[in-house]
């Protein structure tokens, strides 16, 4: 290169490049020499030693070597070169581009390197040299790495420990900071790559502390990513296997630490010296795998206990289970949290080995025998088990962990677990419940066809039993609401803090499932009924009294076997709903199959048995002919009020299925109610609309009935003294007598016994209908009864009686349009009062239409006119006033 | 692809060779693309007959290297590891050995350049900065004053 040339360059500004590059063209040289781009990239490929030599060597090699490029660069390779800090640093020394406030050049001493401190070492002969060569001879700040001088100079102070991380990344000074580097680590690092893996290497005769040699082996291999030239995979190979070596022994120590339990000592010491090293991963391995809960694992319990002789699982078994798993767990915790630096994840791996190796196996072989041997028992324990380890995860300790709050999440480990079971649980549930709601209501109907031959009376009590509804239903309701209670007993103090009523209900709610338990076998006995023993829950008692009450519908359908389907369906519900939890693709599984259970349950319920039930009331009421029985009593038409008890009976189901759709499904999120789509939902509508079908059908039918009813009551109880006590042969007859007569009495006591039963029990619309269609076949069944009777003025009293109180009874139907009707009656009933001899005022009367509320025409109220007994004398008078009067005006 | 090519070295010596032996010089390969292959001889004037042969003499060897296009420094690790067949190519005599490098940076052979540059490395590798100023004939222009500053900065590079 040119030398000649080079003594005259004049001093050039920092970082030309275009200067360097200038100075290479080299026309001059005879011998044949390098440009300078081709110099730099053989640079490249020397090692930092050999680079300080070239410097060593020319101005211009000089400059190329100290391009401080090459040093990030090497920097960067070690893994201590930060962009941002280097940013930053410029910035604060030199202003942004923005705002270039400080425009020095000089980097300005203690700015570099914040609140650590730092000398200055070659600042003082600032002499006219250094000015000469300021290119690549800036100014440096040697930042003193030494920790105060109070920490005295043990192992733990040695600055060279933390070279790296206190290395600075300022532009301009990347060869220095590599130098520091270089000095503290190089002498090592040979010692390792000439003589090979060994324990006797300086390394370890330096540092004693396994602290210290852990934290210099990770700086060396740090230190090593940056040895590029020939041989470097030899070298590094060397340090790779003394590292290893360093590891086996430390891992060693850590594992017979935590042999000896010696946690807060040795094996957290050793956990941190691997942590140092490189991430601590094989402590993390060798704490997973040769973890004492592991070890101890059947100690936690046998698949054996868990299950008894019938195949039935025995819940308390596996809550022990978990009870000490989650206390060895715990203890494990408290291990690892103690041992392990704060940001190594050690409770991720564990947690999962856990679940792999502990739970997994021993919950799978409970499964997999439940399901063989018992169906509901393998149902309970897999809902169970699974609440069980949800429970577990919140019962564990927290882990401690470095500043953000690491979630510990149980939860993936657990779905791991069920992964396997769902969709087989899903299907058996399902499966589950409906053969069982299915025996149940096979069961009923053959009890009910053995019962059919012994006992074919119906006897009903006609009471109210509004009152009763109400009471049952806010029974049903309280308990439908009360705290998911799937864990009776064990569990109990989770759930009774759960729902202000839940104090006084849990001992109810417990029961209550202990009696679901074996629901399909209580209705064994549906004819005697069971209050010999006494009801344990309110429920329970409530569905006694309504049984007792509703005997007459027994044959048709029975509240009790709906009660407890609901029940099944709830309990089974409940079960299911315990994945929905696990989110994603398992609770939409999870769902869709609470709603598959639903329609399910309406399906059973409202086909099998409602409906059935009510198909069967209205082909009974159908071929029910009054006539034909002949015992009868006053209290009404029984068919007729079977089927009224049979309505009330239904709108009550329908009533618990609304209750318990509302509490199980749309409170618990498990369906959405504006969802029309939705199967649930539809279902529910069908039900609904078919249950009104068939209330309507029955109705219709049941208002013929209570017509023959009425028609048989006016034909036999009315006597023809009733309205013309004239031709009575009674000589102590009073006179006058102005009470209701019998046949009257008789008549509305059956028809609003009947009408009464319906209110509450179907929707207005039905019921305003029924009433109406009731009162208008009352009316004409009236107005053909009354041109049967003769009725005298004496006797027309007591048809106005009759008629009032014929009157009253539709007022209490309030229904304004019927009550016209019966209006029209009462003025009717008062042509006969007339006198006899003011035929004038009789034939105006009848004149009147507007009187009846043009109900009848003239020629109609004349027919009634015609009954009174002295109809042939003022007949003439009557027809002369009217149609006299009528032709006068014609 | 087979077909040959002449190439003209600066003292004027045809010489043949493979067109895809050839093209292993990317700037040949330009030329080509460029203008086609016309049959006429092409000139290399800044590479003489020797240094031309010994060229074409390491294409040849290396025909059927992948094209390695990645000239990304960052990520490309810079060993000085050289393959034992172009060790003994690159045994020559130092002015050829620079002349080889020459000609490859002109004739943009990148693989054969970092040989070169590499074989120079291992050259420099553990001389004493007077060694290397012999090598490469280069003239000391520090002041002792200087050359006792750059040493004492870098006293981590003593052994």
């Amino acid at each position: 290169m040119s030398s000649g040339k080079k003594g005259t360059t004049p001093v050039q500004p920092r970082r030309d490049v275009l200067a360097s590059l200038r100075m290479a063209s080299m026309e001059d040289i005879s011998r044949a020499s390098l440009p300078a781009e081709i110099m730099t990239s053989i640079l490249d490929y020397l090692d930092p030693v050999d680079l300080i030599r070239v410097a060593r060597s020319s101005k211009l090699l000089h400059e190329m070597a100290y391009d401080d490029t090459r040093w990030v660069q090497l920097l960067k390779r070690i893994g201590c070169w930060n962009e941002a800090d280097a940013r930053k640093h410029i910035e604060a020394s030199y202003g942004t581009i923005a705002n270039p406030h400080l425009g020095d050049d000089e980097i300005m001493p203690g700015q570099a390197s914040g609140t650590i401190p730092s000398i200055l070492i070659e600042g003082a002969p600032d002499s006219g040299v250094q000015q000469k060569l300021s290119d690549g001879f800036d100014k440096i700040d040697l930042v003193n790495t030494s920790l105060p001088s109070g920490s005295g100079d043990t192992e733990e102070d040695d600055p060279d420990l933390t070279i790296l991380s206190t290395a600075k990344s300022i532009r301009g000074e990347a060869r220095h900071q590599y130098g520091r580097i270089h000095g503290a680590l190089a002498p090592f690092y040979n010692d390792i790559a000439q003589k090979g893996p060994s324990m006797d290497r300086l390394v370890f005769t330096r540092y004693k502390d396994p602290q210290s040699r852990a934290q210099m082996l990770s700086q060396l291999a740090a230190f090593a990513r940056s040895d590029l030239t020939d041989g470097c995979e030899d070298r590094i190979d060397r340090l790779q296997r003394t590292v290893a070596l360093f590891e086996t022994a430390a891992l060693e120590e850590f594992r017979n630490a935590y042999e000896a339990e010696d946690i807060g000592g040795n094996m957290r010491k050793y956990a941190h010296v691997l942590w140092t090293l490189n991430g601590g991963q094989a402590a993390v391995d060798a704490f997973v795998r040769h973890n004492h809960l592991m070890a101890r694992r059947s100690e936690l319990g046998t698949v054996a206990d868990c299950i008894d002789a019938s195949g039935k699982i025995k819940l308390q078994h596996t809550q022990a289970f978990f009870t000490r798993l989650s206390v060895a767990f715990n203890e494990e915790i408290a291990v690892l949290n103690q041992a392990f630096p704060l940001k190594l994840d050690v409770a991720s791996p564990f947690l999962e080995k856990v679940g792999q190796d502990v739970l997994y196996p021993f919950l799978t072989a409970i499964f997999d025998e439940l399901h063989r041997s018992n169906m509901e028992s393998y149902l309970t324990a897999v809902s169970v088990t699974f609440v069980q380890c949800l429970n577990l995860s919140e019962s564990l300790l927290p882990i401690r962990s470095s500043g953000e709050e690491r979630e510990l999440s149980f939860d993936p480990v657990v779905i791991k677990i069920f992964e396997p079971h769902i969709d087989l649980y899903l299907a058996e549930e399902l499966d589950f419940f409906r053969k069982g709601c299915e025996a149940a209501i096979d069961d009923w109907d053959r009890q009910l066809s053995e019962q059919a031959a012994s006992a074919e009376s119906f006897l009903m009590s006609n009471i109210n039993r509004q009152a009763d509804k109400r009471d049952f239903l806010t029974s049903f309701k309280k308990v439908i609401m009360m705290p998911v209670n799937i864990l009776p007993g064990f569990s109990g103090n989770k759930a009774a803090s759960g729902g202000p009523s839940a104090n006084a209900e849990t001992n109810g709610a417990a029961e209550t499932a202990a009696k679901s338990s074996n629901r399909f076998s209580t209705i064994a006995s549906p004819v005697t009924p069971t209050l010999e023993e006494a009801p344990t829950t309110e429920l329970a008692a409530k569905a006694a009294i309504m049984k007792t009450k509703m005997e007459g519908i027994k044959s048709l359908f029975s509240i009790e076997i709906a009660l407890n389907l609901v029940h099944s369906a709830k309990s089974s519900l409940e079960r299911a709903a315990q994945f929905v939890r696990l989110g994603g693709e398992y609770e939409q599984a999870a769902k869709r199959q609470c709603e598959a259970i639903f329609v399910a349950l309406l399906r059973l319920l409202g086909y099998r048995h409602v409906i059935v039930g009510f198909d069967k009331a209205v082909d009974h009421l159908s071929n029910y002919r009054p006539r034909e029985q002949d015992e009868r009593d006053s209290s009404g038409v029984e068919p007729l009020v079977t089927f009224l008890e049979l309505v009330n009976v239904g709108d009550l189901i329908l009533q618990m299925v609304d209750v318990f759709y509302e509490q199980e499904l749309i409170a618990t999120r498990l369906t959405d109610r504006q969802d029309f789509l939705d199967p649930a939902v539809k279902e529910k509508k069908k039900f609904e609309q078919m249950l009104d079908e068939r209330v309507a059908a029955g109705l219709n039918k049941g208002i013929d009935v209570l017509m023959e009813e009425v028609d048989y009551i006016l034909a036999t109880r009315q006597l023809a003294t009733d309205f013309n006590p004239g031709v009575s042969a009674d000589p102590h007859r009073q006179t006058m007598d102005v009470g209701v007569s019998q046949a009257a009495a008789a008549v509305v006591d059956v028809v609003s016994s009947h009408t009464q039963m319906l209110v509450g029990s179907t929707d207005k619309s039905t019921l305003d209908v029924f009433n109406q269609e009731v009162g208008l076949r009352l009316f004409t069944a009236l107005c053909k009864h009354l041109k049967r009777q003769r009725i005298s003025t004496e006797g027309s009293l007591k048809l106005i009686s009759d008629m009032n109180h014929y009157f009253k009874f539709i007022q209490t139907l309030r229904n304004n349009e019927l009550l016209v009707y019966f209006k029209a009656f009462r003025e009717l009933a008062q042509i006969y009062l007339i006198d006899p001899s003011d035929a004038k005022e009789l034939a105006t009367i009848i004149a009147d239409a507007d009187r009846f509320y043009g109900i009848w025409r003239v020629e109609e109220v004349s027919e009634f006119a015609e009954r009174r007994v002295d109809w042939y004398q003022v007949k003439g008078d009557v027809e002369r006033a009217m149609y006299g009067a009528g032709c006068r005006v014609m | 692809m087979s077909s040959q090519i002449t190439l003209t070295s600066s003292d004027g010596v045809d010489i043949s060779v493979d067109r895809t032996v050839a093209e292993r010089s990317i700037l040949i390969k330009n030329m080509l693309e460029d203008l086609g292959d016309s049959g006429e001889a092409i000139p290399i004037p800044n590479v003489n007959e020797a240094v031309l042969k010994k060229v074409i003499e390491w294409c040849e060897h290396h025909k059927n290297d992948p094209v390695t296009a990645t000239d990304d420094d960052d990520n490309r690790r810079k060993t000085t590891d050289i393959d034992e067949w172009d060790q003994k190519f690159m045994q020559v005599d130092q002015e050829m050995l620079f002349e080889i490098i020459l000609a490859a940076n002109y004739l943009d052979i990148k693989a054969l350049l970092d040989v070169g540059c590499k074989t120079v490395a291992n050259m420099i590798k553990g001389k004493s900065p007077e060694e290397i100023r012999k090598t490469f004939n280069i003239q000391n222009d520090f002041t002792p004053e200087e050359e006792d500053q750059i040493r004492r900065e870098n006293e981590w590079a003593e052994e």
